[in-house]
């Protein structure tokens, strides 16, 4: 496999990736890191994945595990997520309207859900992944999927009306 | 659309109980303009899965040049070291068997012939050597007498 060969299958999931990582590891710096490492590494193992069926799947597993380790890493060595480039809720209240503010509003909530409902949302909902792929992506079965994913929209619903409601009730 | 069917699905949509066909129905929906009054709450949710959409990768990728592999290199080389110890092993045993004899028999003869008569010469020219020494003899023999 030649180089562009190797982009040419690449590149429609590398958006995907890179939008996991950043779910799970919330930084798009470190994001952008850790798709790029994933991509390399790929890139090192091109003999195997061509025999893969499914590059995306591997390349999915392989992004989850990455990003996992680096948030292992992270609270072992003591170090704090260091969000640089968290946005300014002030300044984007003043030149956006309320409807964008609440949809950064449900960013953050998916940010403060458990990690695995915030992966199964992610991927179904951002990504449209079948719940069967899911599942086996997560090593779970599909009713856990569902429960999960039931749970995480919950989450976000009441979270997001409890804002609404602020000081109306 | 038909606003019992989008309230049906919502309903089933927290459920985790749609399809990605009909989650796609009430993506449609809830992005467009003509949301219903008492549904409105519902449409950051789904415009924010949109926005998360938007985003992506967007460093260029430098991949690094493959290294050849040398690995081949040290077996090729323990290959042709065999091959060359197996060679000149089978050339000294070549020699122990050739121990320089001729087959025809008259060769034979006349090469031992060059060769006796070549020692014959190198006698020869000694012995011719040996000569100069009897003068010295005469020579002590008269101062004796």
């Amino acid at each position: 496999m030649n180089q562009n060969e190797f982009l040419a299958k690449v590149t429609p999931v590398q958006d995907r990736l890179y939008r996991l990582a950043k779910r799970l590891l919330v930084s798009e710096d470190e994001a952008q890191d850790a798709t790029q490492e994933v991509l390399i590494k790929l890139w090192s193992n091109r003999k195997k994945i061509k025999k893969l069926r499914s590059v995306e799947a591997f390349a999915v597993t392989m992004t989850k595990n990455y990003c996992y380790d680096k948030l292992k890493a992270k609270s072992s060595s003591n170090l704090q997520l260091v969000h640089t480039n968290y946005e300014d809720q002030h300044y984007n209240t003043v030149k956006t309207s309320e409807n964008s503010d609440s949809v950064n509003w449900v960013l953050k909530l998916m940010k403060d859900l458990p990690e695995q409902q915030r992966l199964v949302l992610h991927m179904r909902d951002v990504e449209q992944f079948t719940n069967s792929e899911i599942a086996q992506e997560l090593d779970l079965n599909e009713t856990a999927v569902r429960v999960t994913l039931s749970r995480a929209r919950k989450t976000i619903r009441e979270q997001l009306l409890k804002k609404h409601n602020y000081g109306l009730k | 659309m038909d606003l019992n069917k989008i309230e049906n699905l919502l309903e089933l949509y927290f459920e985790g109980e749609t399809s990605l066909k009909q989650e796609a129905q009430l993506q449609e929906y809830f992005t467009s303009d003509e949301v219903a009054p008492h549904l409105v709450e519902y449409v950051p949710i789904f415009s924010a899965f949109a926005k998360a959409k938007e985003t992506g990768f967007n460093r260029t990728l430098e991949l690094p040049e493959t290294k050849r592999s040398y690995k081949w290199i040290p077996v090729a080389a323990s290959i042709l070291l065999c091959v060359g110890l197996f060679l000149t092993y089978n050339q000294k045993q070549g020699s122990e068997n050739d121990l320089g004899t001729y087959k025809d028999p008259e060769v034979a003869a006349l090469k031992t012939k060059q060769a006796l008569f070549m020692m014959g010469n190198f006698m020869n020219k000694s012995t011719g050597q040996l000569e100069k020494l009897e003068t010295f003899e005469e020579t002590a023999n008269q101062i004796k007498k």
